[in-house]
């Protein structure tokens, strides 16, 4: 099936973009109401099945009716403003671009086909000389007169309409202005909507992460779908899948951006295939304790608390509170602690806590649960021998994802984490392949700039300089090992926006501040053992820029 | 050109190095050899070749020469030393003059004449920065020329380490891909394209349509998107990501076609030869892509945009079920305006232009201080008022030291010259530290690209009629007189 739906689908999170921009998450559950603000309530059948991405306008309410109707406004309508616009550059450009901000109810003027003729704002420009009501004579009139003969005292009044002989002959009649129309559009649940929704209610909870960086380490990071191709018989091959490492203190964010790119984060398109797909099957494991103490074949139960985790394709979560915070995947319909089989991250992501990693012998969960004999748990009873075996999964999950996190080999690292970098990396850079990808999301530059300087050349050279001298170079002057990273790059991306409009074309005025976010960027090699000679350029007097060093640096000499 | 048919000799990878790169280097397999930083080389690893080196088949790079033999089997990542090559038979061997790997036989083989890569990042500013990412437009590098005949080798000699020189091998990435390939035409970088695939929701699965292919720059990176597997068999149900590929230049479909095949990448990217102008987006036999996303990469975009409707005869090209993304690339405000007018003909909605600014910083440590004086690379200048005061004082000094040694006082003579305190400067450079001397500070790089292309995005939400609402009541009725359970937006 189609990895994306364009309709609304049941029981999905969606966002409601009202016309003041902001945006709303909400489920939409069948059969319920939803209460939209000021706009009013709309069944949530109303949305059932339609269009993502389309502007509905909540109608009034008919008699009889609790509730509102929806029309969808087809994208067509939504562009008429300005397709009628550029019909009439000359109008336009004339125009002031700024949108008035007088309070109250704003009256469009719109044609017979849909096209606005004289938008609410131009009632309260300054320029007298094209409008000769005065806004007061424009007040009083809608108050005392109907439609037809405001409009006629406007046209009647509009020295550039009077030129245009088209419009003088074409019939109106008035709409609300289009920003006090109960509209709103439905936005699917993506990641770029998330991040605004966000950054508009709390920013702190995602480090405030901007789309642009978002995608930029995203790509960086070389995180794809890599599931093992184990011996297929038709492709005649076997290919290793990949693991990637994630730091996340954006509430799951970076996590669902992971996911994402690996199909894990969406059950929808997955649930078809998630047997297929999995490493490691899902972890039946039937075990005796709803068995009758007699050996009668019995319905197997099969628990999903503690799934085995799969061995390729997957996210491994190292986190510094006990447990990881990834609550932001509830919007993607995965809760940690209320098991899914159906969604793929059940047994793709694995969690670890710092201690697990570094030392998992003080962890309670790491160490083996006592074992009973068959004889000994018959005589149990059976909320006891439900509770030893839930402790037996829990162990040996948690067994198998320290262990395996333990043994590294990760395709890539990525990491948004309050910790200062320079005290992760000691710990997580051996973890990760040679030639894999190392990744730094910081939303301040200072932690990322400290944490290039440990890989300076200077520093490499200095460090290289004590091994060849014998010498365990000094944790405090190399708190990581300079050698592990290639080419470290530091780098930061900003989007600008654009009004486009005909004869009005330009950067945004304004736009939000905060933070820049920047992006550290590194591939992890495997250094010679012993001194290696950088070669530069020949025949010239040696400088040292032109070395080959310049992103490892090898000074040392090659004794 | 040779390099190409050579690429159709070989068989194809059956699974991309990009997607499954396994534990270490492989031959027939694309690596990335990173020179320097600024300096990556994509080369087809060989187990042979007829260039004339004993040692089989060698890249040749300003920084040393590497026998394959020592890179095939070793594990990604691994730093690796040059090797010094025997020229053999190479003085009779001309055929491959053109190429990368192949050298005026003349040369001597210890100093291996300077590549292509080496070549032009000697014109570029050399400089030591640790943060300069592999980024240059500028860059021209050839892979590795893959050998068109092979007559019967014979054993290859062992290579012999040189004295110097090394570099490290990589996976290929889409960015490493980006950053070191025979550039065709302008190319989509990291910034821009990582951002195009983000915003555009392009995901695992799905389908992308890209016209220009150009270089295949961006290509690659929506590969790696839209990738979830291989077709393992007919029974395989799953629909599988795929990038449908246009391009109306008929030497760079052939070379995008060769790579796309040589990187194991051809069951899911189709390079089709087309006009899209006039003859849109459908696949041979009037196959729809069926495409969730859109890349327009052209001169104009607007004049391809009437084939990408929902209502395009003889079929849209566009998958029915689903909204569908776009985002044209232009570096012109008109070619902007030009598109965002077609695309709110064509209904289009959330029309939105952007574009990417940026930038990469380089970090250093800046030293400042009399204490510096005569050192390079740093600024002698006094850090303090202190120092200032001290180096004022020194002068006085000085000076009255002058007059003194004239009046024939004792003692004259006392005050360092400046000779001596440079002596003493460098005597006690040693036992420092500079690494973590100084302020640390951060300023974006020396060349910055200030614009690239607009980007204009926009939607166009599945098609919607009376029909489709009328099926949607019947299948999602409501009874507008019944509460229910009100949940709040
Ligand atoms: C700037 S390049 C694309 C670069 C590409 N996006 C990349 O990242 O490597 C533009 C390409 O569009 C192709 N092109 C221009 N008009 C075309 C048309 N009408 N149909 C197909 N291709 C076209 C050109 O031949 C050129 O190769």
């Amino acid at each position: 099936m189609a990895t994306s739906n364009g309709r609304i689908q049941p029981n999905s999170w969606v966002f409601l973009r009202l016309a003041s921009d902001l945006l709303r998450a909400v489920e939409i559950k069948p059969n319920t109401i939803i209460e939209i603000g000021k706009y009013g309530s709309v069944p949530s059948n109303l949305l059932l099945g339609r269009p993502l991405y389309y502007t509905y306008e909540v109608l009034e309410k008919q008699e009889g009716e609790l509730y509102s109707r929806l029309r969808a406004v087809p994208p067509s309508e939504l562009n008429a403003d300005v397709i009628a616009e550029e019909a009439t550059p000359d109008e336009s450009r004339a125009e002031p671009g700024t949108p008035s901000g007088s309070g109250g109810e704003g009256i469009d003027i719109v044609a017979d086909d849909g096209t606005v003729i004289i938008k609410n704002n131009r009632l309260t420009i300054d320029d007298a000389s094209r409008q000769a009501l005065s806004h007061t004579e424009i007040e009083e009139l809608k108050k005392s007169s109907g439609g037809k003969e405001i409009i006629e005292q406007i046209l009647a009044n509009h020295a550039g309409l009077d030129e245009k002989t088209a419009f003088s002959k074409a019939k109106y009649t008035l709409r609300k202005s289009k920003k006090y129309l109960k509209r709103f559009t439905v936005l699917p649940m993506e990641l770029g909507f998330l991040i605004d929704y966000i950054m508009l209610k709390e920013p702190a909870r995602t480090m405030e992460i901007r789309e642009e960086t978002l995608g930029l380490a995203m790509a960086w990071s070389n995180v794809h779908f890599s599931k093992s191709i184990d011996g297929d018989d038709n492709l005649g091959v076997t290919a290793p899948g990949g693991r990637w490492l994630v730091l996340d203190d954006t509430g799951g964010l970076v996590t669902a951006a992971v996911a994402e790119r690996m199909n894990l984060l969406r059950k929808d398109n997955t649930t078809a295939q998630t047997q297929a797909n999995n490493g490691a099957p899902e972890p039946s494991e039937v075990s005796m304790e709803n068995g009758d103490s007699d050996a009668k074949p019995h319905t197997p139960v099969v628990h999903h608390d503690f799934p085995i985790p799969a061995s390729s394709n997957t996210i491994t979560v190292l986190h510094a509170a006990v447990q990881a915070n990834i609550s932001l995947l509830k919007y993607f319909d995965y809760d940690g602690n209320n098991p899914d089989p159906d969604h793929p991250l059940h047994n793709h992501l694995k969690t670890l806590s710092w201690l697990q990693l570094l030392h998992p012998e003080e962890d309670p969960t790491y160490r083996e649960p006592e074992t009973a004999t068959p004889e000994v748990m018959q005589t149990w009873k059976s909320g006891k021998r439900g509770t030893y075996f839930k402790k037996r999964r829990r162990w040996e999950r948690c067994k198998a994802i320290v262990d395996e996190t333990r043994a590294g080999g990760f395709d890539g690292l990525i990491v948004a984490s309050h910790i200062d970098p320079s005290t992760i990396f000691p710990h997580v850079i051996p973890l990760i392949r040679g030639g894999g990808h190392v990744v730094v999301y910081s939303p301040t530059v200072e932690s990322l700039v400290n944490l290039s300087d440990l890989y300076s050349k200077d520093r490499r050279t200095a460090y290289l300089s004590a091994l060849a001298q014998g010498n365990e170079p000094d944790k405090e002057d190399f708190p990581v090992d300079p050698r592990l990273l290639l080419a470290p790059t530091l780098q930061t991306s900003r989007i600008r926006e654009y009004q486009v409009l005909p004869g009005r074309t330009h950067p945004l005025m304004t736009s939000k501040g905060g933070s820049e976010g920047f992006v550290f960027t590194a591939r992890r090699v495997i250094p010679l053992e012993g001194g290696v000679e950088a070669r530069g350029n020949f025949g010239k007097k040696r400088k040292v820029d032109q070395a080959n060093g310049s992103d490892v640096a090898a000074a040392a000499p090659s004794t | 050109m040779s390099a190409m048919e050579g690429v159709e000799q070989q068989p194809a990878p059956v699974v991309s190095p990009f997607f499954h790169p396994p534990l270490t280097a492989q031959a027939d397999s694309l690596a990335i050899l990173h020179v320097k930083r600024d300096s990556l080389l994509p080369v087809t690893l060989r187990t042979t070749a007829n260039d004339g080196y004993a040692e089989g088949a060698v890249t040749n790079t300003r920084f040393g020469s590497y026998p394959h033999s020592t890179l095939i089997g070793v594990p990604w990542g691994s730093q690796v030393r040059a090797s010094k090559v025997d020229t053999g038979t190479r003085g009779r061997k001309t055929k491959n003059a053109k190429s990368g790997t192949a050298t005026p036989a003349s040369e001597p083989a210890e100093q291996p004449p300077q590549d292509e890569a080496a070549a032009d990042s000697k014109k570029r500013k050399a400089d030591d920065e640790q943060l300069q990412p592999p980024e240059s437009p500028t860059k021209k590098m050839k892979a590795a020329p893959e050998p068109t005949i092979k007559p019967p080798q014979p054993p290859l000699k062992a290579a012999v380490e040189a004295g110097s020189g090394f570099m490290h091998v990589l996976p290929p990435t889409p960015e490493s891909w980006t950053y070191s390939l025979d550039h065709r035409t302008q190319v989509v970088y990291t910034p821009d394209y990582s951002y195009i695939l983000q915003r555009m929701q392009v995901k695992p699965g799905q389908t992308l349509i890209e016209a220009g292919a150009g270089s295949g720059s961006f290509t690659h990176a929506a590969a790696r998107a839209v990738y979830n597997g291989y077709p393992s068999d007919s029974s395989d149900t799953t629909s599988h990501g795929k990038v449908c590929s246009f391009e109306y230049h008929a030497p760079r479909v052939d070379t995008l076609r060769s790579e796309i095949s040589a990187h194991g990448l051809q069951p899911l990217v189709h390079v089709n030869h087309r006009d899209v102008y006039n003859d849109g987006f459908l696949l041979p036999s009037a196959v729809s892509p069926r495409a969730n996303a859109i890349f327009l990469d052209l001169p104009m975009p607007w004049l391809a945009l009437k084939h990408l409707s929902r209502s395009s005869s003889p079929t849209s090209p566009l998958d029915p079920n689903s909204a569908v993304n776009i985002c044209t690339f232009s570096p012109c405000i008109e070619q902007v305006t030009a598109t965002a007018s077609a695309l709110r003909k064509a209904g289009w909605t959330e029309i939105q232009t952007v574009e990417v600014q940026n930038r990469r910083l380089d970090v250093r440590r800046e030293r400042v201080g009399i204490k510096e004086e005569g050192l390079r690379g740093v600024n002698s200048n006094p850090a303090t008022v202190e120092e200032s005061l001290s180096r004022l004082r020194e002068v006085d000094a000085k000076l009255s030291e002058f007059h003194a040694g004239k009046a024939g006082v004792p003692g004259a003579g006392k005050v360092q010259s400046k000779a001596e305190r440079l002596e003493g400067i460098r005597a006690e450079l040693g036992g420092r530290k500079l690494f973590k001397e100084g302020r640390l500070v951060h300023r974006t790089e020396p060349e910055v690209k200030t614009h690239t292309s607009y980007l204009t995005f926009a939607v166009l939400p599945m098609a919607w009629g009376e029909a489709e609402e009328a099926e949607m009541e019947a299948r999602w009725p409501v009874d507008m007189t019944v509460s229910e359970v009100k949940v709040r937006a």
